[in-house]
């Protein structure tokens, strides 16, 4: 990137080159759907292309650029389902589920993906941020508008979840 | 539990979905209209802002302004005599009739900037700011298109914001000669259509009334 100024186009043209299958990537894992995912990382691009006098020199644009695409990717599928983040103790009950059921459930997943594709919208988003955006579960309640102990407890429910489904996997593996 | 939460995140964090190619291209062409956008706005007050021509300029859209609500007003003298409440689409069976004619003074103005863009346009060599030309005809295409708007004639009004993503073409830096000569004899031949479609009403119009 050039030094003392404010990302070129350029320098967009190299981070798209570089890194735009990793953005599409973390926003399809939050949105599960190609067309929001392809839609946030084009809101992504053009909203950093906009306020790139604000990038700060000490950043990566790409990081920046990533972050933005998260944001965006929240916000389209806040718009395709209202309320989705404010019905938490809805969503908090369906963990009602035992080991066992899950387990039954998930006999038919073969992989990861699918493991994720299991957990509730809340609980998919809270894990990718935390676990694969590292976001601190502060950040993730203030952008979900849920507070960090709902954020926690989706958290702990997804990887036990997530625990269930590869404990499967392994012994399916075994056979 | 740690150890299951690392192999989730490595198993996660390994798997990468590509972004299909036509994706990929389609970002790498937005960052260029983006940019192309902008240079544009940055291109326009500079080549614009000159006192007189903005004087005529307003000049010119208060006369069109007046030209068009003159020549409305003409159009419909029945609304003028209809009681209150009662309204033309009411008369027509629930059919707003459309505007038999361009407004005369939108059509005479509309016909100078046609046929002025249509020379520009023609008259580009190698010393013309062809960036500055465009943004040029793009700001007097808008002050017609608003006219014609304003001045019921919604069909027109398409018509010439329908020039207005040709004309952003031509301004892009990244378009190779060959196309810019191609686009610009295009336009030219639109342009000319047009002109011939306004003369054709206005004469029509003369001899009807």
């Amino acid at each position: 990137m050039n030094s003392g100024g404010m990302p070129t186009q350029a320098d967009f043209h190299e981070a798209i080159s570089t890194r735009s299958d990793r953005w599409y990537s973390a926003c399809l894992k939050i949105t599960r759907n190609p067309d929001l995912a392809a839609d946030a990382v084009q809101d992504a691009l053009l909203n950093a292309w906009n306020k790139r006098h604000q990038f700060e020199q000490t950043a990566r644009l790409d990081t920046w650029i990533h972050r933005i695409a998260i944001n965006a990717a929240l916000n389209l599928i806040r718009k395709s389902k209202p309320g989705m983040f404010s019905a938490f103790e809805a969503d908090y009950e369906s963990d009602d589920v035992t080991p066992h059921q899950a387990w039954e459930e998930h006999e038919l997943e073969c992989d990861l993906a699918q493991a994720l594709a299991r957990l509730t919208e809340v609980e998919r988003v809270c894990f990718v941020l935390k676990h694969l955006e590292q976001w601190r579960a502060r950040e993730i309640a203030e952008e979900l508008g849920l507070n960090e102990g709902q954020v926690k407890q989706a958290v702990h429910r997804a990887v036990k979840k997530l625990r269930i489904s590869m404990h499967h996997m392994k012994v399916e593996n075994y056979d | 539990m740690t150890e299951n939460i690392d192999e989730l995140v490595a198993a996660h964090r390994a798997e990468t979905h590509k972004a299909p190619a036509h994706l990929v291209q389609q970002w790498h062409a937005s960052i260029d209209e983006a940019a192309a956008l902008e240079r544009g706005r940055e291109a326009a007050p500079r080549a614009g802002w000159h006192p007189v021509s903005f004087l005529f300029g307003m000049a010119v859209t208060a006369a069109l302004a007046l030209g068009v609500g003159i020549g409305y007003q003409w159009d419909k003298p029945k609304v003028l005599d209809l009681p209150p409440g009662h309204t033309v689409a009411t008369e027509n069976n629930g059919v707003a009739e459309p505007p038999k004619a361009v407004p005369v003074a939108l059509a005479r103005g509309l016909h100078y900037h046609l046929r002025e863009s249509q020379q520009m346009l023609v008259d580009v060599n190698e010393d013309t700011d062809v960036t500055t030309m465009v943004l040029d005809i793009v700001e007097q295409n808008r002050l017609y298109e608003a006219a014609a708007e304003n001045g019921n004639a919604p069909r027109l009004a398409r018509v010439l914001r329908a020039f207005e993503p040709i004309l952003l073409r031509l301004a892009a830096d990244d378009i190779a000669p060959a196309d810019a000569a191609a686009l610009r004899e295009q336009l030219s031949f639109e342009l000319k259509v047009m002109l011939t479609k306004l003369a054709r009403e206005s004469s029509d119009d003369s001899q009807t009334t």
